[in-house]
């Protein structure tokens, strides 16, 4: 089981490039995708689920062109977007019914199915209410059920805990660790917690690039002891960061505690500190932006 | 005056979001259509079999009644959206938590929607001009005489389209389809009443203005003239009288007066609507589309806390799924059929089916002649609704990208959408279907098999490549009115008032039928492949 992308760019109308030339090869596992606004990660994700084509490039599932046979992959897609409706006058059973059916499952697995993943998302109890009177968190959850329908081999969730409550997004990020066994998930996201705390992979996306690619622990390796802590008073602040990255501040009644990322120690009596998902991350961006070359890390 | 430029600032967005898209180009073009058509004199005032010498009098007054009569039809369904997409982009709820009024955003609404319309007046008023100059039936152009009926007559009928369109939108019974079928009667009541009760007061098109300038003149010139008078379409019989030189209609400072009420009638219209509208509250909306739940987080919170088991359920529980196999992912078509079937009746009251029900059960009981007429046409209007969610649904609650990720949705889930309309259509006029069977009528049986087909089609495709429903349900409505219900040969796709020539009509709707479908897949087509 696998999925290339190969040199993938689209450009939309008025010259909009949204993707360049992005590759990637994907394998089973959780492949967390990151990147801040507009970097073109739901243009990917669309791209990837046959919603829209590349301007060039390719993406093969298995071999095959999903460009050119889109429904060998469709067999075996689930989708989320990030941004979907779904049909008031129908119940959450009669809704899945529906996309089951067009899915292409048969009726008596397709009422195993829906009674499962009923359970799964925690609608059990709401099964036979109206879609239209749903909270946005209770539409995600039908949301998500759609896109394990037709048990996928690969999964792309596009910022799939949008509207969950805590208690909702530690079921889902669990969720997604038990699929993960014998497919691939895509899981496209700006909260870094929810790539932290499940994938296996993670590609950060910037201006339509790839510009880092690879294993959790590789990605922090490559900032390992450019991590600090300053303490200083609150004045000093604003210089602090004019010379450095800041990635967090926390004040405390002895000063101001500054995350910094520093190939150098930042200033006298800087503690170092563990490197985070965040640190690497936000690392990774400012380089891309002050024109760094572009790290690439392999698995 | 920051109210003055907050409706300013509403209209200048909403025209500029609206012009912006490729939808407003199709607009102009329609308009450019209606210059051509009437100098082409597909379309023209006639005084019975003679029309008056290409004057720049006549060509405006001819023009600008072209205008108003067309543009406040197809223009209503054109500008019917203002608030609608307000409500869908999320837009909506973000004006209403600023201290903007209800009226002060519906007469911004408002502006957009007249500026809309008044840019395809300016359109015809500029063919209206070229027409003289091509004509050359009368080289004397006056300006005031062409272009006055356009500013008296044609802008305030269209300031009261553009407020009847959004007083349709605030309006919770009038802001969907049965709006759109509604606005059909409606103008059609506005157009021929004044005439019928010889009250031209009531005459917001101002063809009755018209009429009485031209018609007296029309009698001292023109011997044997009996007061004739129409705007027709498609009939090239019309003869020139030559010494008819219509110089115009006299505008005198009551006819003026009374155009001008017409705007303050829209005005009027305006102020209602603002009683009416929920700014957005969806507290105040019994029945919210998706998105617009989903915009406005759908169910208050209370009430989803309500449901057991929204909440306080344990993270950590077994996520136990069955694996499929690769031979439980083919279904049959049949399954996706009566899913379809399902989607499209869901969500009506009881008394719809039992309308629905009584109808089929009428045809079959009462004289054939009835139930073929009649009967079949209250039938296949009564679910004009269904058949205009076809290939709209999608667009409209969102869920293109939840169905266009599924496999074969081409050769299986737009046939079964479709097909599940022609069901309805033949199960709603199955009664005289089995009447004429029992009658031995193959003839119209054909003609009514044609007509079955024909409406899903043409529903399918409009919906697919307009992405909304009101052209459907604008265009059904108008051919249904001419062809079924007053049994206008070659209109009536039932068949039933084509008399001998029902079959070949046939034919023709069952060509157009299969044109349509593969349009409409044509287009879907496109869609899929993300074009």
């Amino acid at each position: 089981m696998q999925l290339n992308v190969e040199k993938v760019s689209k450009t939309y109308p008025g010259n909009v490039q949204a993707l360049r030339s992005f590759g990637l090869t994907l394998r089973p596992g959780v492949l967390g995708l990151l990147g801040p606004n507009g970097a073109g990660k739901s243009t990917l994700m669309r791209i990837l689920a046959t919603i829209t084509r590349p301007t060039s490039g390719r993406v093969l599932w298995n071999g095959t062109d999903i460009a050119n046979k889109p429904d060998a992959l469709r067999d075996v897609l689930g989708y989320l977007p990030q941004d979907f409706g779904i049909y008031p006058n129908l119940t959450v059973v009669e809704f899945l019914d529906y996309l089951a059916a067009v899915k292409g499952l048969r009726a008596a697995n397709a009422r195993r199915r829906i009674r499962d993943l009923l359970d799964i998302v925690n609608l059990r109890d709401a099964a036979r209410r109206l879609l239209g009177g749903f909270s946005g968190g209770m539409r995600q959850r039908v949301g998500i059920a759609q896109a394990l329908l037709n048990d996928p081999k690969l999964l792309i969730v596009d910022e799939p805990t949008a509207g969950l409550d805590p208690e909702e997004r530690v079921r889902f990020r669990n969720l997604l660790s038990e699929l993960s066994g014998e497919r691939i998930v895509i899981l496209s996201t700006h909260i870094v917690s929810d790539v932290e705390a499940v994938a296996t992979q993670i590609a950060l996306i910037a201006h339509g690039q790839l510009i880092a690619y690879g294993a959790q622990e590789t990605l922090l390796a490559a900032i390992n002891g450019k991590v600090w802590e300053v303490v200083i008073s609150s004045d000093a602040l604003p210089q602090l960061r004019q010379q450095h990255l800041v990635s967090n501040t926390a004040h405390r009644s002895d000063g101001v505690h500054v995350r910094v990322i520093a190939d150098e120690l930042p200033k006298a009596g800087a503690r170092p500190l563990e490197p985070s998902l965040e640190d690497a991350y936000l690392a990774a961006l400012a380089a891309h932006r002050s024109g760094q070359a572009v790290r690439e890390v392999v698995a | 005056m920051s109210t003055l430029y907050a409706i300013y600032a509403i209209g200048r967005a909403d025209f500029l979001e609206r012009v912006r898209r490729h939808s407003f180009l199709v607009t102009l073009l329609f308009a450019v259509y209606l210059g051509y058509a009437a100098a082409t004199g597909q379309i023209s005032l006639r005084l019975g079999e003679y029309r008056g010498v290409y004057t720049s009098a006549w060509i405006g007054v001819m023009v600008s009644l072209i205008t108003t009569t067309f543009l406040s039809l197809v223009g209503f369904y054109i500008v019917k959206n203002a608030v609608e997409r307000d409500r869908q982009t999320g837009v909506g709820e973000i004006l209403a938590s600023t201290p903007l009024s209800r009226t002060a955003y519906l007469l911004g609404k408002f502006l957009s929607n007249f500026a809309v319309l008044a840019s395809m007046l300016v359109v015809l008023a500029l063919a209206a001009i070229v027409m003289q100059f091509l004509a050359t039936e009368d080289r004397a152009f006056h300006a005031w005489a062409l272009l006055s009926p356009f500013l008296l007559l044609s802008l305030p009928a269209l300031a009261l389209t553009a407020a009847l369109a959004l007083l349709f939108e605030t309006m919770r019974i009038l802001r969907g389809g049965f709006g759109n079928v509604a606005w059909f009667f409606l103008w059609g009541l506005t157009i021929g009443l004044p005439g019928a009760i010889d009250a031209h007061r009531f005459d917001p098109f101002g063809l009755w203005t018209v009429f009485r300038s031209v018609v007296p003149a029309a009698r001292a010139t023109i011997p044997g003239y009996e007061d004739a008078f129409s705007l027709t379409v498609a009939d090239s019989s019309v003869r020139v009288f030559p010494g008819f030189h219509w110089e115009g209609i006299d505008w005198t400072s009551g006819e003026v007066l009374l155009r001008v009420t017409w705007l303050g009638v829209a005005f009027g219209l305006i102020l209602i609507g603002a009683l009416f509208f929920d700014r957005f509250d969806p507290a105040r909306t019994r029945a919210q589309s998706v998105t617009e739940s989903k915009q406005t987080g759908g169910a208050s919170e209370a009430e989803a806390h309500q449901l057991p088991g929204a909440m306080g359920a344990p993270a950590t529980i077994s996520f136990a799924l069955v694996p499929l196999s690769d031979s439980e992912r083919t279904s049959n078509f049949t399954r996706i059929f009566v899913a379809e079937l399902r989607l499209a009746v869901k969500g009506y009251r009881w008394w719809w089916y039992a309308v629905a029900a009584g109808l089929v059960v009428a045809q079959a009981a009462v004289p054939l002649e009835i139930s073929r007429g009649l009967l079949l046409s209250a039938a296949w209007i009564w679910p004009i609704l269904i058949w205009s969610a076809l290939g709209t649904r999608e667009g409209r609650f969102s869920t293109q990208q939840l169905l266009f990720s599924c496999p074969r949705v081409l050769p299986r889930q737009l046939p079964a959408a479709w097909l599940a309309s022609v069901f309805l259509a033949a199960l709603l006029g199955a009664g005289t279907a089995l009447r004429l069977g029992l009658a031995g009528q193959g003839a119209a049986l054909f003609a009514w098999a044609a007509g079955a087909l024909f409406i899903p089609s043409l529903a399918l495709a409009l919906g697919v490549w307009t992405g909304t429903s009101r052209f459907f349900e604008g265009l059904y409505t108008a051919i249904w009115y001419i062809g079924p219900l007053n049994r206008v040969p070659g209109f009536d796709f039932t068949g039933g008032g084509s008399g001998g020539l029902a079959s070949r009509f046939a034919w023709l709707y069952l060509g157009i039928s299969a044109i349509l479908v593969a349009a409409a897949f044509a287009r879907r087509a496109r869609q899929l492949r993300g074009i």
